[in-house]
């Protein structure tokens, strides 16, 4: 397998960031050559191995409601808000 | 001597027989930070008001009573930044605190302030600060390592007595190394995670770095133990680390992997080195040549696994919540672009499209899956390690402090730093480094013990017995 040609916009968009020409030519080159650094990994032969999994998770809480934050610790970093609820632009039109 | 210089179980003795009182120690340590923080700027943040104010009501009965201890910037405090060095968190105050903050909080521990770091923990230098970078006290033309450099900076500088870090990938044993202090990565589950900041959630760990290994073992003993907010700690009982300090090495195995002693490694690295490995044999250990044959991957699988999970993690930073956000957007979609486009520095949008990448169809089994199953290898790797040998001896980074600037365009360069640290991360394990030598150029040099999983006792033990028998802490940075 050889480096693939990592299209850096498409990949940005999908990460909800948008690059300047200078970022876009700059992360071209360095992560092509960091996915160069990459190929390495499929030379070892993984055939039977598992994959690592989460940790075992050692044991679960009772569901039984526990103190929380406040409706008005939870909304104090919000950047804009009313009525109890965070406001964000409009997602329908 | 100003008591910044001392060390915490000095300070407990001396603050216990009422010798002196916790503020003496804050004006001190104020002392020196106007001194120096102009130079090292390893701070963020200082609380120099509330500091002052916990100390006339500190309760000495605690374990860290009256003993002001530096956090980094991407720990949750009540009503605190908690920055991680970037923009994106710009105006943010934490509605709650870091189980870690609660158990220092809850040992008495007064918190003296908020250290530089890497934007997100994401770098080896502290270069990639939105707030500025850090320098190091043996040489501030030099980097202080990262991504905890400012606490380490901070430690070593005689501006903190210690302070917690978190390390991804190496991001508190590094730093420590490069300037000379000591630095524990407890094993994964050890110590909450519960308010970290989130980079690389299967990776992360919180811990200490210190002047002395006996400061790191209290520093772990209030931090360790399950926390119901974080259900990857170990249901283990609390325990007390240290508490027997015979100073001997007597019959402990010392694995020394092969694939650690590169050719071409910096030559006094490598000196320094064999010279502890030597130092543990004269003392009644035996040296064990072993082998941790997937080292070699172990950087690819790390920049991918890491940079794939905080792809994930970092999406939460999307301006509506908390934090930044852009003005002006158009719709909820220009808005998560813009403000993650102006929020961000270069190295996160970098790791965040690579782990996008890596994650993303066509591509994920050949990137992701595969280094999940070398992952796999390297532990298996760690296992048969451990049956051979008690712990492991390792340089922690390949040379000293790089001169500021060397490698900011060269990410690659940059990770290959990282190449000691981050395959205890994939396996783990915990491990410390100690200071065990200095360059002619008085850099100093860190040894790294690397311990089983929850082998911290044994770690320390070594550590400690290493320690007491060099005059390593007695060399002082230049002031």
């Amino acid at each position: 397998m050889s480096a693939p040609q990592i299209n850096i916009s498409d990949v940005a968009s999908l990460a909800r960031l948008t690059l300047t020409p200078d970022e876009t030519a700059k992360f071209s080159a360095q992560l092509t050559q960091i996915l160069g650094h990459m190929e390495t990994l499929s030379q070892i032969a993984t055939g039977a191995v598992p994959e690592v999994t989460p940790p075992a998770q050692p044991a679960l809480r009772q569901d039984i409601p526990t103190p929380s934050l406040s409706i008005e610790a939870a909304l104090s970093n919000a950047p804009a808000q009313a009525n109890d609820l965070i406001l964000v632009p409009r997602i329908l039109e | 001597m100003s008591l910044a210089y001392e060390t915490i179980a000095t300070l407990r003795r001396r603050l216990l027989s009422k010798e002196i009182h916790p503020r003496d120690i804050l004006k001190d340590l104020f002392t020196q930070i106007d001194a120096r923080e102009k130079t090292l700027h390893a701070y963020t943040y200082l609380h120099r008001e509330s500091a002052l104010a916990a100390a006339e009501k500190a309760d000495l009965s605690l374990p860290l009573g009256g003993i002001p201890i530096a956090l980094k910037d991407n720990l949750n405090t009540l009503g605190d930044p908690c920055t991680c060095a970037s923009k994106i968190l710009e105006g943010y105050k934490a509605p709650y605190d870091a189980t870690a903050v609660s158990l220092l909080r809850q040992a008495g521990s007064i918190l003296l302030g908020r250290t530089n770091m890497d934007e997100f923990a994401m770098g080896s230098s502290t270069e990639n600060s939105a707030l500025g970078l850090t320098r190091n006290p043996w040489d501030p033309t030099r980097i202080p390592g990262g991504s905890s450099g400012g606490s380490a900076a901070a430690v070593a500088g005689r501006i903190a007595l210690a302070a917690l870090g978190s390390d991804t990938g190496g991001s508190i044993r590094q730093p420590a190394a490069l300037c000379g202090c000591v630095g524990l990565k407890p094993t994964y589950g050890r110590v909450s995670r519960y308010g970290l900041v989130a980079f690389a959630s299967s990776l992360d760990q919180i811990g200490p770095l210190t002047r002395t290994v006996e400061d790191s073992a209290l520093l772990l003993s209030v931090l360790a133990g399950h926390d119901p907010r974080d259900n990857t700690t170990d249901l283990r009982p609390p325990e007390k680390f240290l508490t027997q300090k015979n100073g001997s090495v007597q019959g402990l195995r010392v694995g020394l992997p092969k694939e650690y002693f590169l050719p071409g490694m910096d030559s006094e690295t490598e000196s320094a080195i064999r010279s502890a490995a030597d130092w543990f044999k004269k003392n009644g250990a035996t040296l064990v040549d072993v082998s941790l044959p997937h080292t070699p991957t172990a950087i690819a699988v790390y920049y991918i696994l890491a940079t794939a999970e905080a792809s994930a993690n970092l999406a939460r930073f999307d301006g509506v919540r908390y934090g930044r956000r852009a003005t002006d957007a158009r719709d909820v979609l220009d808005l998560y672009h813009r403000t993650r486009s102006e929020g961000f520095g270069a190295e996160v949008k970098r790791r965040i499209i690579l782990g996008t990448f890596v994650l993303s169809q066509g591509y994920a089994d050949a990137y992701y899956r595969q280094a999940q199953k070398v992952r796999a290898l390297l532990r298996q790797d760690f296992e048969k390690a451990f049956t051979q040998c008690d712990l492991l001896l390792t340089p922690t980074s390949p040379e000293p402090a790089f001169p500021l600037g060397e490698r900011t365009q060269d990410p690659l360069k940059m990770y290959l730093a990282d190449v000691f640290t981050i395959s205890t991360n994939l396996a783990g394990n915990g491990a410390i480094s100690l200071p065990c030598g200095f360059t002619k150029s008085n850099l100093p040099i860190g040894l790294q013990l690397i311990g089983p999983r929850f082998g911290e006792e044994t770690i320390l033990r070594a550590a400690h017995a290493f320690e007491q028998s060099h005059d390593f802490l007695q060399r002082l940075p230049p002031s």
